[in-house]
C-alpha cells in the first residue's frame, strides 16, 4: 500500500489560508487502512478545522466526503458537485489522489493534507515500513523476495556493504540490514549460490532516473485497433 | 488518548479537558473520585470556548 501521514494542523490551516467553504476529501483505499486519510480522518480532520478556524475568530464552512479512490477520475465524478462548491480542496489522499482531483478540476484549487511517505507495509499495529521503490525492474527473484533497492539504504545490488554490523544497517541502526536478511533467507532455503552471481550495474531508467514513466497497454486501450 | 489531548492542544482548546480513567463498573469510590476531579479541573478551565458564556447557550446546548 502506499503510506503517508497527516500533515499537522498548523500546516493545514496556512494551506487552507483565507479560503471560506473547504472540502475535505478522503480515500477509501491505501490512506484508509494507514489511518491517514480514509473517512474517519477526513471527518476528525473536518472538524477539527471548524473548531480551529472558530477559535482563531474566523469560523470557516469545512465539510467532508469520501470516495473509494482518489485516484481514479470515475469515483471523483461522484463528489463534482460537492467540489464545485468549495472554494479549496483538501485532500486526505496521496500525492497521486491530490494529482487527480487537480486534473480533473483544472479550476480548483486543491491542496495536500497529507505527507506521502513511502510504498510498504504494517509489520505491527502502528508500524509502516517500506518495502518496494518501483524501480521497474524488479530484481526480487534474485533476492529472495526481499527488495535491495527500497531496504538497503545504498541500494546495493552486491551487498552487504563492510558497515553491515549485527544484522544492523551502518546508516540506521534501527532498520535491518537488508543484505543480512537476503543472506539470511537464502541460507534458509538453500540458495546461497545465487549470491555468488555478480549482478551487473542496474539500469535506472526504468526507475525514477529515466524521467516519469508511463505504461500504455493497447490491448487495453478503448479504440486503440481502430487508430 | 494521548493523540486526542494533542489534537485539542492543536485546535487551540487545553488538553486537559479530555482524559480517560479505566476502572471496572463495582468501583464506587474511585469513579466518584473522579468524576469530582473532572469536575473541578473543567470547572477551573472553564466554559468551552467553541460554545461561549453558559448564558448564550440554548437549553438543549446546556443538556436541558
Ligand atoms: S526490486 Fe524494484 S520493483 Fe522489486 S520490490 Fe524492489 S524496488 Fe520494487
Ligand atoms: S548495512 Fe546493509 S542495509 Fe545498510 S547500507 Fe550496508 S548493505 Fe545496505
Amino acid at each position: 500500500m502506499i503510506v503517508a501521514e497527516q500533515k499537522s494542523l498548523d500546516e493545514i490551516k496556512s494551506l487552507i489560508g483565507d479560503a471560506e467553504r473547504v472540502l475535505v476529501v478522503g480515500c477509501g483505499t491505501c490512506v484508509t487502512v494507514c489511518f491517514a486519510g480514509g473517512a474517519r480522518e477526513a471527518a476528525i480532520v473536518a472538524a477539527s478545522l471548524r473548531m480551529a478556524t472558530k477559535l482563531d475568530g474566523n469560523g470557516k464552512d469545512v465539510t467532508d466526503v469520501t470516495v473509494q479512490r482518489q485516484c481514479e477520475w470515475e469515483y471523483l465524478d461522484e463528489i463534482a458537485e460537492q467540489i464545485e462548491g468549495a472554494d479549496l480542496v483538501l485532500s486526505l489522499g496521496c500525492g497521486i489522489g491530490v494529482q487527480a482531483i487537480a486534473e480533473h478540476f483544472p479550476r480548483k484549487w486543491v491542496v495536500p493534507g497529507l505527507n506521502t511517505s513511502f510504498m510498504g507495509l504494517p509489520t505491527e499495529q502502528g508500524v509502516w515500513a517500506e518495502r518496494c521503490a518501483a524501480c521497474g525492474d524488479c530484481v526480487l527473484g534474485l533476492t529472495g523476495g526481499i527488495c535491495p533497492i527500497a531496504r538497503c539504504s545504498k541500494s546495493l545490488l552486491n551487498g552487504p556493504c563492510g558497515g553491515s554490523e549485527g544484522g544492523h544497517c551502518e546508516i540506521n541502526p534501527d532498520i535491518p540490514c537488508a543484505w543480512q536478511l537476503i543472506y539470511d533467507r537464502l541460507s534458509a532455503l538453500g540458495k546461497l549460490d545465487l549470491l555468488m552471481a555478480i549482478q551487473p550495474p542496474k539500469n535506472w531508467k526504468t526507475s525514477r532516473d529515466g524521467g516519469p514513466r508511463k505504461i500504455v497497454r493497447d490491448d487495453l486501450r478503448l479504440g486503440a485497433e481502430e487508430e | 488518548m494521548a493523540h486526542i489531548q494533542d489534537l485539542l492542544t492543536a485546535i487551540g482548546l487545553e488538553p486537559d479537558r479530555a482524559q480517560m480513567f479505566n476502572m471496572s463498573a463495582a468501583m464506587a469510590s474511585a469513579f466518584v473520585t473522579v468524576a469530582q476531579e473532572m469536575t473541578e479541573r473543567i470547572a477551573r478551565l472553564g466554559p468551552n470556548p467553541l460554545r461561549g458564556p453558559l448564558d448564550t447557550l440554548t437549553d438543549s446546548e446546556r443538556g436541558e
